[in-house]
């Protein structure tokens, strides 16, 4: 028999199954006292007043319904006197249409409101957060403009979709916390009271008092039953924080469907966003080429021109020793620079687009590994080709990560990994330095994963002190 | 002329004691080379040149402060030159330089540094109080003039004529230039003047406002 968690001693497996009992058991225990009880509660009671709010919005519709309804028959039967009846309750059905209308064009913005107070208490009792929909699209200045835009919000109708989904669910979320929260804890304090109030002489016989349970009303006659009544409320407490706990998790997911910007939006603002990020890269890509250009070769290649230049002069002036001497020196010192130009201008094309990205990412990634001062233990498995752009993310990222390895991790040893895994291009770069690092704003990592950002890829980051770090960046094969 | 005291601002080392060693070996001073517009304006304060040669581009921003201590300077020391360098020639940064005068004041590209007579030249010029403007700037500003009916009117000869004046030459430097006699530089100026109804002016310096502003500078 070999020694493993499944072959062991029966004793000791009790005692595992025990204590996994207990640690269930002080669970239960505890759910009723816990923090997370507590807020679900108090989001269900502020439901309750909202709920009506929101109830009396149809209330108030169906009243003015009803209203002109009674108005226009009552004027139809005065119809003899025009002169004090159609003359008069005209224009009153008027205004109570108005009214309606008023109130029918009003609902998404109502609807908007209440949305932003239950995504605040969704935020704030339930640690939920929904992001807030876009702003009414204005369409235009004027009052009809701003009608148009109300009747046209897509955000607005949902929240009043909400709301009215909401309705049957308040009746819910009151049930929750009236009946399994309040009742029970109601309960469980019969047995404190109720001597007090039965100490009659033996021929006077009272009424039992009803103790409310969700199944139906015990009914509490002598001592004995209110140690039933104390049973039922201690059972319905520790119930409550699971039956409150399924109701607000129907809301909550009815806030995320309905009070969020819809899915559409979402992605439509994501895109909007990471086409942003993307023209801003491409925008400094060419500031930076621009600046390396003019810092770098152009300066190296006026300065060529300007030695030689001199050189000329100098050839041009004699014939004497010193002034052959002095042109060679100035010649030399123009071939040095033309040279520098040269590297420099190789590295800036380097930097723009590596040729040997042409032949694939394995091949300019061998090469990238090859120059990098720390070795790197490079394997690559990419069972299709990505397309360029994101074969040039890949690469750049690769050697951004490997640079700040070199540079900040104090790493021996470096170990990066390319792989196809079905739609995605996997990057990952570990090594063995002393980690600690992070997406700071304005720094290479926070750049890093904008840029990833821009073909929906991602960067994710595992890097504890003391290391060792390893990133991981997933982009799509097809941009 | 010789014997001029210059002061260098250029924030590239190598071509700041290139253009030292130029300008030393025509037999000027350079009192200082520094690499950014405020060690400029504190040079000039220290050693009062006759002109200054100032790179457009340089630290702390890398934008314009170049071409802003040149202004500055030109406000704070009329009697000193200024002669600015870039690797781009922008016609704005020459009309913000110009602007109200042409008194001892360049503008050319650094490639022009090459030609080292030529440059050694547009130096004198500047701190004699003339004005040097890169070619390459005379041709943007024909090329976007709005005058071209008027420019139309004018032979091949006398728009290179035209050219030359703009770039601040005299006519004996036009002379040179095209290898012809003066006299002949002379009958093309009048010419000129006469088709572009410009009114004749004797000095060098007004008489390239006078082009420029012609050309819409």
């Amino acid at each position: 028999m070999s020694p493993g968690p499944a072959a062991q001693p029966p004793g000791r497996r009790d005692r595992g199954g025990r204590a996994r009992l207990a640690s269930a058991l002080t669970a239960i225990g505890r759910a009723p006292v816990s923090r997370r009880a507590r807020q679900e509660l108090l989001f269900c009671l502020a439901s309750v007043p909202l709920g009506s709010a929101v109830l009396a919005f149809p209330a108030a519709l169906a009243g003015l319904l009803v209203l002109a309804a009674g108005l226009s028959a009552g004027s139809r039967q005065y119809r003899a006197r025009p002169a004090d009846a159609a003359g008069f309750l005209g224009p009153v059905v008027i205004v109570v249409l108005l009214a309606l209308v008023v109130l029918i064009v009003l609902a998404p913005r109502i609807g908007r409101g209440l949305g932003v107070v239950h995504r605040r208490l969704a935020a704030g009792l339930l640690s939920q957060r929904i992001v807030a929909p876009r702003a009414v699209r204005a369409g235009g200045r004027g009052p009809l403009a701003w009608v148009a835009a109300t009747l046209r919000d897509g955000p607005g109708w949902r929240a009043v979709a909400y709301l009215a989904a909401k309705l049957p669910l308040v009746l819910l979320e009151a049930y929750a916390a009236i009946v399994w929260w309040g009742a029970g804890l109601a309960n469980l304090t019969y047995p404190l009271w109720f001597p007090w109030f039965r100490n009659h002489p033996p021929s006077v016989r009272l009424s039992p008092v009803p103790a409310l349970t969700p199944f139906g009303v015990l009914h509490i006659g002598t001592l004995p039953d209110t140690l039933v009544a104390f049973a039922a409320g201690a059972s319905m407490v520790l119930a409550a924080p699971w039956v409150t706990s399924g109701v607000v998790l129907v809301d909550s997911w009815l806030m995320h469907a309905l009070l969020g910007p819809g899915r559409l939006a979402q992605r439509v603002a994501d895109l909007e966003q990471a086409r942003a990020l993307a023209v801003d890269d491409s925008a400094a890509l060419l500031r930076r080429v621009e600046r390396d250009l003019h810092d770098g070769a152009q300066i190296r290649l006026a300065t060529v021109a300007l030695n030689l230049g001199m050189a000329l002069d100098k050839l041009d002036a004699g014939t004497g020793q010193s002034d052959l001497t002095v042109a060679r020196d100035l010649v030399s010192t123009a071939h040095q620079g033309a040279k520098d130009a040269m590297a420099e201008l190789r590295g800036l094309a380097r930097g723009i687009h590596p040729p040997a990205l042409d032949n694939g990412l394995a091949d300019a990634l061998a090469t990238l590994a090859a120059g990098c001062p720390v070795p790197v233990d490079l394997t690559v498995d990419i069972p299709r080709r990505p397309t360029p752009a994101i074969e040039t993310i890949a690469y750049f990222c690769t050697a951004e990560l490997l640079a700040n390895a070199v540079k900040h991790s104090g790493a021996n040893k470096i170990a990066v990994g390319v792989a196809g895994q079905g739609e995605l291009l996997l990057v990952q770069v570990g090594d063995n330095g002393r980690g600690g690092a992070t997406p700071a704003e304005g720094g290479g990592l926070a750049g890093l994963a904008q840029r990833v950002r821009t073909v929906d890829g991602r960067l994710e980051i595992a890097s504890p002190p003391g290391g060792p770090t390893r990133v991981t960046v997933s982009l799509p094969l097809h941009a | 002329m010789a014997g001029l005291t210059v002061v260098i601002a250029e924030d590239a080392a190598l071509f700041r004691e290139g253009l030292a060693r130029l300008i030393e070996d025509r037999g000027h001073h350079v009192a200082a080379a520094v690499p950014d517009g405020d060690s400029l304006l504190y040079a000039v304060d220290q050693h009062h040149p006759d002109v200054v040669v100032a790179d457009i581009r340089m630290p702390p921003t890398h934008t314009d402060e170049g071409l802003r201590a040149a202004i500055d300077l030109r406000a704070r020391h009329p009697g000193t030159g200024v002669l600015v360098l870039s690797q781009y020639v922008e016609t704005s940064y020459a009309a913000r330089l110009m602007e109200g005068s042409a008194v001892g004041v360049g503008y050319l590209l650094k490639d022009r540094v090459a030609d080292t007579a030529d440059f050694a030249d547009a130096l004198e010029r500047v701190a004699a109080g003339g004005t040097a403007l890169d070619p390459e700037v005379v041709s943007q500003l024909v090329r976007a003039s709005r005058r071209a009916d008027g420019l139309a009117t004018l032979t091949p000869r006398e728009r290179q004529v035209l050219a030359l004046m703009a770039e601040g030459k005299s006519n004996a430097g036009i002379a040179a230039a095209l290898v012809i006699t003066d006299s002949v530089v002379e009958k093309h100026v009048a010419s000129i003047f006469g088709k572009l109804r410009l009114p004749p002016s004797e000095a060098d310096n007004r008489r390239v406002l006078a082009v420029l502003r012609y050309l819409g500078a």
